[in-house]
């Protein structure tokens, strides 16, 4: 007898239920109240975990985007070879600073430069403030895991407002990564402070486009 | 890891005398709760949602031979290499063995306990891997050669000095009081481990049976980075950590950062489900779980069987009055506070670890804050009554129990005895209560101060409340 069938002749000792189905998922807890517009929640919730939402005219967000990266000492920018909106928010972005143009490939192989990762977010979601990024159809998660700024390109349409929705998506076969990001990347372990940027973006970044420039 | 869990009253002993400790616990404990129950008290379905994770809980216990199976079948569907370990030495075996067969020589590990509970880090270094802690804390303590102290903040008995001291010495950094520099020197020196390694190894916050997918939870983003950077990941899971459906993640999602840390979310949850895929730029491609029974099959079949619940969360350390006071190594082991006082007897074997349960003043604040509603006190009681069946305990402490049990039954004999205590406790008190009782008492001045008896019994402070007088 091998160690599984070991293991689950003990459980099934263990549990007496020799085999039988399982329970009935429990009645749902009150859901967290949706009331209100979504959009105004998720920008409440994704500010209150440390993010950055920028919204209106794109010459507004641009100008005020190259600016925050311009303070963060940002140098390089990245973007998905097939993610055609951050590669045009990147392009547009070339002229607000001392941006060149770089690749994941290249960060990834460890390039000393300050960056920021653009990316398109599959969906959001308004109870936590959250970017759902997944990498269904072979996209990479590169620009919200390795560049020192993450930038999410946010469609009103695509924020849910219930976790529940982001996950319902998916249906029974998730891709391999999901990804939920709320806010930079933290630590508390030095005295309990609050530091940002411990491994992924020091911060989070998402722009909010206007309705007519979504599909 | 070591164990030296019936050593509590000398491991506690010297956690009180120690001055830095003392004060990071202050800070972080009272951080935590406060955190905790402003997230609580600003979440109202909260209640609610403990009730449906509880049920969920216990569901899946009651059925984990169903739940199991169903996890494992799927994630083999998708490329998932599953192994089963009954014991440490067996998950040793495993590991070590995973790691020659993948060649791997550097391993980027994130924070886990089931990891710490069978010693994995030394089996893979048997192998011949280099294995790098990258979740600060963790990261810290292993330059230190140091065990972890908390469930979520491994290094809270650092302070900035000594971390900054760590680094100088083991990554030639300068010295600096800042915060954010340590940060960043950490970064970057982990960075270039996370681009490197050939595997990254995990714990895991929750397995989803109906998808195959394992769950990581964390602040800093380390959890993601080694489970999709490196070629192999491996991950460490404990077998009680399934939940039934993905469609169940939410509600667990909405208890742990608010119980751990207050937060509504932590910054990054990773659901990774089997190998990469044709075309995905990056993901392992091969992912192995490993899931540890260690004792916990045993525990399943007893009395016991709710402690299996457990998510992990850490609140009821923070609000334990003892682990307030004497921190996580005091616990002799990988789990420690009331949880700890709990699993880690049924895990290693009451006899190892009899201390544990009296570690307690069952004040029953941990009951009251557990995201799962474990009945922690009554298994704390329950332990106890264990151990005097099991002969573990002195024929003294039986005889003083039966004897306290027989005046706590009768009001005329208490207050009789209250009376007495009341004028010999004048005897014995020196500032603020009882520091040295003779023996048999001495058990419980020894490592406190008892406070000083009323000079009048509490039934006759009753009867003059209510203007009753003899």
């Amino acid at each position: 007898m091998n160690e599984r069938e070991a293991l689950f002749r003990r459980l099934a000792a263990a549990c007496g239920s020799h085999g039988a189905a399982a329970g009935e998922p429990p009645p749902g807890e009150a859901p967290p109240a949706t009331e209100g517009d979504r959009v105004a929640r998720f920008a409440e919730a994704f500010s209150a975990a440390g993010g950055f939402l920028l919204r209106g005219p794109v010459e507004a967000i641009l100008s005020d985007l190259g600016e925050m990266l311009r303070a963060e000492g940002v140098t390089a920018l990245f973007f998905p070879e097939d993610d055609a909106a951050a590669r045009e928010f990147a392009m547009a972005l070339v002229p607000f600073g001392p941006f060149t143009l770089t690749t994941g490939t290249e960060v990834r192989g460890g390039g000393a430069a300050v960056t920021a990762g653009f990316r398109t977010a599959e969906a959001a979601i308004a109870e936590t403030g959250t970017i759902v990024e997944t990498s269904a159809g072979g996209k990479t998660l590169l620009p919200g895991m390795i560049a020192d700024v993450h930038v999410s390109i946010l469609s009103a349409a695509s924020v849910v407002a219930r976790m529940e929705e982001a996950l319902a998506a998916f249906g029974a076969d998730p891709p391999r990564n999901i990804s939920f990001l709320s806010g930079p990347s933290k630590t508390g372990d030095i005295e309990q402070t609050l530091t940002v940027g411990a491994h992924g973006p020091k911060k989070a970044i998402a722009l909010l486009l206007p309705p007519e420039r979504t599909e | 890891m070591e164990l030296t869990a019936n050593a509590f009253g000398r491991n506690a002993r010297k956690a009180l005398l120690d001055k830095t400790l003392q004060e990071a616990l202050g800070r972080t404990t009272g951080r935590f709760l406060a955190h905790r129950d402003a997230a609580a008290a600003a979440f109202p379905e909260f209640e609610a949602t403990r009730e449906r994770a509880s049920r969920i809980k216990r569901d899946v216990l009651d059925h984990l031979d169903t739940y199991l199976a169903r996890f494992i079948e799927e994630a083999e569907k998708r490329g998932t290499i599953v192994h089963v370990a009954r014991d440490a030495g067996q998950a040793r075996e495993i590991a070590a063995r995973i790691a020659r067969d993948e060649g791997v020589t550097l391993a980027v590990k994130s924070k886990s306990m089931a990891a710490e509970e069978v010693s994995l880090n030394e089996a893979l270094e048997g192998a011949g891997v280099t294995v790098v802690e990258s979740d600060l804390g963790e990261f810290i303590i292993q330059l230190a050669g140091e065990a972890p102290s908390h469930i979520i903040a491994p290094a809270v008995h650092k302070t900035r000095e000594q971390v900054s001291r760590l680094f100088e010495r083991h990554l030639g950094e300068p010295r600096t009081d800042s915060i954010p520099e340590l940060v960043g020197m950490a970064r970057r020196h982990l960075r270039a481990k996370f681009l490197s390694a050939g595997m990254g190894v995990s714990g895991g916050n929750f397995l989803v049976a109906d998808t195959g997918s394992v769950v990581l939870v964390t602040n800093e983003g380390n959890g993601r980075m080694g489970t999709a950077l490196p070629r192999v990941h491996l991950a460490v899971v404990g077998i009680e950590k399934v939940i039934p459906r993905m469609a169940d993640l939410p509600t667990f999602l909405r208890l742990l950062p608010r119980s751990a840390s207050g937060q509504t979310i932590s910054s990054y949850v990773s659901i990774v489900t089997g190998t990469r895929r044709a075309g995905d730029p990056e993901g392992p491609e091969r992912m192995h779980i490993l899931l540890l029974d260690c004792g916990r099959s045993a525990i399943l079949e007893g009395k016991y069987r709710e402690i299996l619940k457990c998510i992990r969360c850490a609140a009821c350390l923070n609000t334990c009055p003892v682990y307030q006071s004497v921190g996580g190594h005091a616990y002799g082991w990988v789990y420690s506070g009331p949880i700890g006082a709990v699993l880690t007897p049924l895990l290693v074997g009451l006899p190892e670890a009899a201390a544990l349960p009296d570690a307690s003043t069952l004040c029953g604040a941990c009951a009251d804050v557990c995201p799962v509603k474990i009945p922690l006190p009554d298994f704390l009681l329950e332990l106890r009554s264990d151990a005097r069946d099991q002969g573990l305990k002195t024929p003294g402490e039986i005889a003083a129990m039966k004897g306290y049990a027989g005046v706590m039954k009768r009001a005329g004999l208490l207050e009789a005895i209250e009376r007495i205590g009341g004028v010999l406790g004048q005897f014995f008190t020196k500032g603020k209560g009882i520091g040295g009782l003779p023996y048999p008492f001495s058990g419980w001045t020894e490592r406190r101060d008892f406070p000083a008896p009323a000079a009048q019994p509490f039934r006759k402070l009753w009867k003059i409340r209510r203007g009753v007088t003899r």
